[in-house]
């Protein structure tokens, strides 16, 4: 069967492919480290809370994880938002077939999102009632948010591979997975195992502010923070290496010198990635989490890499027809401008409520 | 290869779950409580303020309770179903998902700005309240109102779009699309909605509140959230309704077989939510109250689904008016897939040509393509086998051929004959599982008629007699509805022999009787029981409409220097409850005077109940499996035009008052009214069905005249020749728009509705299609024999008539008076004609005369009534030819 055949042509755009590209980048880069935190923070608190005797540092670790989870899977799910909007639109052939392949499961994470998410506050309204059961809430919203992103690989991944959709004639019913694809594994681990190394620096720096404000349990809720991050980059340094090598041979080879961009990306990530680790390994919270960041950039733009890559015997986002149409787009930056103004004010408020 | 593909993406094939089922039941419940939370920002404000201005602690403890619960509802719940919808609209229309988010996706994304500062603004005004001092908090809690506000203000434009596309079909520019001739009354009637609805679930957490005198007072105010904006909303709806553009507002008033029940359930509902509201301010005891805000909760959710549902359904068939259909096919494209068909122009398909071998296996992939984004199969909604279990491959076929023409919620079929054909193929053989119908085991024993011997050395008489008509069919499942009435008319005229024969008129006394066997119609047809209800007056038993009984005397009529008996009760059931569609009345001319017998004979009189309706309308046979109308059929029947017409003729019968169809359709039947304001019967039904009926079906009239089985409509000389309908009366296209043009030349709007998708065959546009009234207005003998020649074509010219009544075959006559069916026999049945139930029956008077089946004087046998052979073509030229059709 003739598998370009099977891609949908695409429809026009409203202004430049790069615009899209930029946005889709940035906001990515928000909801993906707002789901590490979201999920990282999750399991930290589920296995924190496995002990049946634990320290108090542990405790308080939970309820503040407990008070701040319902609020990062709001945010999670909003900045969730905007990246998927900018996906479809640029990559919007490629991706409906995918979600319509595996639709069944697709459709599935809006109940295992609502329930993890109810779970969550549940966690959170009856943290002290529920004592030692609160972890069968946390422990839901963990393996359900596992599911989900789990199930976000499988779609990240099909919509990759046009050569795996056939198996849709032997099964239209929405249950395909993408399980024999060699990049499916690694890669849902390495976004797992960043989940818990970013929260770990999440954890860090929330202690290291409450420790300011003279919480008991700080030091030791920081250091227990950086050791979960650097524990988890040290395990992101084999997954990531899982994962770059169970990429098709060409694609690998794009990153280790048969493309200078590939390769000067991928470099910058695993240095920025190492300095994190040295700076992890020496507790120092800040610089840590500076090239934490500096790391997860670069390996959003890898992943941008990979998935141009893949996509391209097929596709290129630069032949997207554009239909010049620019005054939305100075509407959405007004309202954007506005809106954040508006989201400072309110954030301003509520501090200097909570300072006084 | 074809590498136009317009179809591109795979249907995620849901079974029962289809039909829209997923984004009905997501869709739903987030635009509930979406609106609920852009209403609710409103109420936690001002009630926010109530309680500073009541100076109420409790006030102020029930809004950060409310806002609790709004919380909890709005930011889980409706936050991520409307994620959801958006998932579910991409797998089920990724087409239609993928042209919303390509043009509007900065208005998507202006939306998530103002998502995020609800977010924002709402944990701020939740986890802040009564710490933040009055003025920042309220003011944090009008942002929180105005990004709701803003939300629904940017996808109110996307949704209304999708109904009332406006100039964006044309210029495809954002901001036409964004502000469409729907988007602000819209925006106002959603605006209210939510309001009410902010009332509506203040009740939810009001009623819990355990002070009773606060309780109280608390839900009078949620009830004047809920009453004040009611009423406001009554008239946005109506404004709504009004902005419509006409297509789109006769699809919702008029057109759409769903939307009764959705309108009923709208306009019920309306006094009943103010009527609960008022009752929630009213003291009661609080469990009366939680039960009534349980009512009134789910009474909300009904409200706002009945009124999404008829904004959808009032786009159809199109998902973006104008734009896409329904099933994803682009408007632009669906000529070109008509043409080069479904299989070929779509990605996602493992076929691409259809053979025997495999037609199933395509029918399956043409459903799941074209079918499923609206029908489940065995499912919840449109239920593709409940909705397609009538039909046969046939009806199925004509159906699906149907589909956008009268059927215009549906979109056309955009595939190829061969592609319909495996599509019906599918639905009925696999989906319903339908067997193919066996031939009826009825067998016909052809009944010798009583010929009277005539000895042409000693007799001076002949008598000519004929049936008014070739074929009368009849319903005869009177209960439910009648098309028309059992009632042949026969005409007769008596010639005295001699070398100047004449026609005796005015001194004889001519007396039919319909043979034995058929004396007592009533016992086998229920007409009689309801002739009331169709005419306003008891038609005695066993009498025809005219007065006349199976026996009786002809009237002399003397503009055709004929007799006649009008209306006779003749239906094709014997006493015995036989089927006959061809029973025989036996005439005798006697002497006025002496009473003496002159002259006798017999004719056939066809009548015939074998319609076939239930081709489409399901059902078997009403009558011995062969013939009649079933209760199913004839319900079918009534729920169709109920349907299509917004008419009430099932409840009509079910309360004993059936209709007649031409009690609204005037036609040439007797007791016909309304002539001006609905089309004739002739007109509506040809013209309705043309738009079902195949245009590749060869023969396509025995599919509901009776025909195809033991009664043939058409049986004479002509039937042997080779001709079909067609030849003389055109093709059914043209047949139907010939006598719709005449009706819309007279005022009757209706037949433009049936005339919109009918194309004629014959001409290249309907401007030249010759008006012609049913009945009157026929196809002439003469215009293929011409001069009374040997036609040179098989076909008879198109758009030419006889001019009026006077003109037709069955009225005219001869140079000397004779008229053409007395010698030629009747129409469709002209001499010889042939019959199972026995050619003699149908030829009964050449044979009684001539002892062949040729017309009357045919092989220059003048002498039959000149006694003497004639070298002149008196009667008409070339009479004295040789019969060519060996028969």
């Amino acid at each position: 069967m003739d598998i370009a055949a099977l891609i949908p042509s695409p429809d026009t755009i409203p202004v430049h492919w790069v615009w899209f590209k930029v946005l889709l980048i940035i906001t990515f880069m928000a909801h993906i480290l707002l789901m590490n935190i979201m999920l990282g923070s999750a399991i930290i608190a589920f296995v924190s809370g496995l002990k049946k005797s634990p320290d108090s540092s542990a405790v308080s670790l939970q309820r503040d994880i407990s008070e701040k989870t319902t609020f990062v899977i709001a945010f999670t799910i909003n900045f969730g938002v905007a990246p998927f909007l900018f996906l479809q639109v640029l990559y919007g052939n490629f991706f409906y077939t995918s979600s319509i392949l595996m639709a069944a499961y697709w459709l599935s994470i809006i109940l295992l999102l609502i329930i993890a998410y109810y779970s969550a506050y549940i966690y959170k309204f009856k943290f002290e009632a529920l004592a030692f059961a609160r972890i069968y809430f946390i422990g839901l919203t963990v393996l359900l948010l596992i599911i989900t992103a789990f199930f976000y690989t499988n779609n990240m991944t099909l919509m990759l591979s046009p050569g795996s959709w056939t198996q849709y004639f032997d099964k239209p019913s929405g249950t395909i997975l993408n399980l024999s694809d060699p990049t499916l594994f690694p890669r849902f681990i390495h976004f797992i195992a960043a989940s818990v190394a970013i929260s770990g620096l999440f954890i860090a720096i929330t202690w290291q502010k409450k420790k300011k404000s003279g919480a008991t349990d700080a030091d030791l809720n920081i250091k227990k923070g950086m050791k979960y991050f650097f524990y988890a980059t040290l395990f992101q340094v084999l997954t990531g290496a899982w994962f770059i090598v169970s990429l098709p041979r060409d694609i690998m080879l794009l990153f280790m010198g048969r493309d200078s961009t590939g390769t000067t990306v991928f470099l910058a990530g695993l240095i920025a990635a190492v300095v994190s680790l040295i700076y992890g390994f020496k507790n120092r919270v800040w610089p840590a989490t500076w090239s934490a960041i500096v790391t997860v950039f670069f390996m959003v733009i890898m992943r941008d890499m990979v998935r141009t890559a893949f996509l391209k015997p097929y596709f290129a986002v630069e032949k997207l027809k554009v239909i010049h149409q620019y005054s939305p787009m100075i509407m959405f930056m007004a309202s954007l401008i506005i809106g954040i103004a508006a989201i400072i004010y309110i954030i301003r408020c509520a501090l200097s409520t909570r300072t006084s | 290869m074809l590498n136009n593909y317009l179809i591109n993406y795979p249907v995620w094939d849901l079974g029962f779950l289809g039909g829209g089922t997923l984004i009905a039941f997501i869709a739903v419940i987030h635009v509930y409580v979406a609106h609920f939370a852009v209403g609710g920002g409103l109420f936690l404000v001002l009630t926010e303020i109530k309680g500073y201005r009541e100076n109420s602690a409790d006030i102020l403890e029930y809004t950060r309770k409310h806002t609790k619960f709004f919380l909890l509802i709005t930011m889980v719940f409706g936050a991520i179903t409307g994620v959801g919808i958006w998932f579910t609209i991409s797998l089920l229309n990724p087409a239609a998902t993928s042209i919303l988010i390509h043009n509007f996706v900065f208005g998507f994304a202006t939306e998530w700005v103002f998502f995020l500062g609800e977010i924002v603004a709402l944990f701020v005004y939740f986890y802040t309240f009564g710490k933040m001092n009055k003025k920042d908090h309220l003011r944090i809690g009008w942002l929180y109102f105005a990004f709701g506000w803003l939300s629904l203000f940017v996808i109110n434009g996307i949704i209304s779009f999708m109904l009332t596309p406006g100039k964006w079909l044309s210029s495809g520019n954002f901001w036409d699309g964004f502000f469409n001739p729907s988007f602000w009354p819209s925006l106002f009637f959603r605006t209210f909605m939510a309001l009410m609805l902010a009332g509506l679930f203040g009740f939810v957490t009001s009623s819990t509140v355990k002070e009773k005198a606060l309780r109280n007072s608390l839900e009078k105010y949620c009830a004047k959230w809920l009453l004040i904006p009611f009423l406001f909303l009554l008239a946005s709806a109506w404004w709504y309704v009004s902005s419509l553009p006409e297509p789109q507002k006769l699809m919702i008033l008029k057109l759409s077989p769903e939307m009764p029940p959705l309108i009923k359930t709208f306009l019920f509902l309306s006094p009943l939510i103010f009527i609960a509201g008022v009752f929630m301010a009213i003291r009661m005891p609080g469990y009366v109250k939680k039960g009534a805000t349980f009512s009134l909760l789910i009474m909300g959710v009904l409200y706002l689904g009945s009124f999404e549902w008829i904004r959808e359904a009032g786009r159809r068939p199109y998902i973006i008016y104008g734009n896409i259909y329904s099933n994803s096919v682009s408007a632009k494209d669906i000529d070109f897939m008509i043409n080069n068909g479904i299989l070929k122009t779509t990605r996602w398909v493992s076929l691409k040509k259809i053979d025997e071998t495999n037609r199933i296996q395509a029918g399956r992939e043409i459903f799941r393509l074209m079918c499923i984004s609206c029908h489940s199969v065995g499912g919840f909604i449109n239920d593709i086998t409940a909705a397609t279990k009538k039909y046969s491959q046939y009806g199925m076929e004509s159906m699906l051929n149907g589909m956008g023409k009268i059927n215009e919620f549906m979109p056309p079929f955009p595939g190829t004959n061969a592609e319909k054909k495996a599509l019906a193929a599918y639905i009925v053989k696999e989906l319903n599982s339908r067997k193919e119908e066996l031939p009826s085991e009825y067998s016909i024993a052809p009944i010798k008629p009583q010929i009277p011997l005539f000895d042409p050395s000693k007799d001076k008489y002949i008598l000519l007699v004929w049936s008014g008509k070739g074929m009368h069919f009849i319903s005869d499942n009177n209960r439910f509805f009648s098309i028309s009435q059992p009632g042949n008319t026969i005409y007769a005229q008596l010639i005295k022999r001699g070398k100047t024969p004449e026609i005796v008129a005015g001194s004889l006394r001519m007396t039919y009787r319909i043979e034995d066997g058929f004396n007592t119609p009533s016992s086998n047809s229920n007409f009689w029981q309801y002739s009331r209800s169709f005419y306003g007056r008891r038609i005695n038993d066993n009498e025809g409409f005219s007065g006349k009984k199976t026996t009786g005397e002809m009237d002399f009529n003397e503009s055709l220097m004929a007799y006649s008996a009008s209306d006779l009760p003749v239906i094709p059931y014997r006493d015995d409850g036989a089927f006959v569609p061809f029973p025989l009345v036996y005439v005798e001319a006697r002497d006025s005077k002496t009473g003496d017998l002159l002259c006798s004979t017999g004719v056939s009189v066809p009548a015939s109940t074998e319609m076939g309706c239930r081709n489409c309308h399901g059902g078997n046979w009403g009558r011995k499996n062969i013939t009649g109308l079933s209760d199913e059929t004839s319900l079918d029947i009534l729920k169709t035009h109920d349907r299509i017409n917004r008419t009430d003729l099932e409840m009509l019968s079910r309360n004993g008052n059936p209709r007649m169809c031409s009690n609204c359709h005037a036609g040439e039947q007797p007791g016909t009214g309304e002539k001006t304001k609905h089309l004739n019967l002739s007109a509506a039904i040809h013209g309705f069905h043309a738009n079902y009926i195949s245009t590749n079906d060869p023969d396509p009239c025995r599919n509901c005249h009776p025909s195809s089985g033991f009664t043939k409509s058409y049986r004479g000389i002509h039937s042997k020749s080779g001709l079909d309908c067609s030849s003389c009366h055109g093709k059914m296209e043209d047949h139907a728009l010939s006598l719709l043009v005449s009706e819309k030349n007279e005022g009757k709007s209706e037949a433009e509705r049936l005339m919109k998708h009918l194309r004629p065959r014959s001409a290249d546009n309907v401007k030249q299609i010759e008006p012609r009234k049913a009945w009157i207005n026929q196809p002439d003998c003469l215009n293929c024999h011409v001069d009374f020649k040997p036609p040179e074509t098989d076909q008879s010219p198109p758009n030419v008539w006889t001019k009026d009544k006077k003109s037709l075959y069955s009225s005219r006559s001869d140079e000397v008076g004779i008229m053409c069916p007395a010698c030629h026999g009747i129409t469709h049945a002209e001499y010889p004609a042939s019959n199972i139930f026995g050619n003699d029956r149908e030829n009964f008077q050449p044979v009684q005369y001539q002892k062949n089946a040729y017309p009357i004087g045919a092989n220059k046998n003048c002498k039959l009534c000149h006694t003497i052979d004639m070298t002149e073509e008196i009667h008409h030229p070339n009479m004295l030819a040789i019969f060519r059709n060996i028969y």
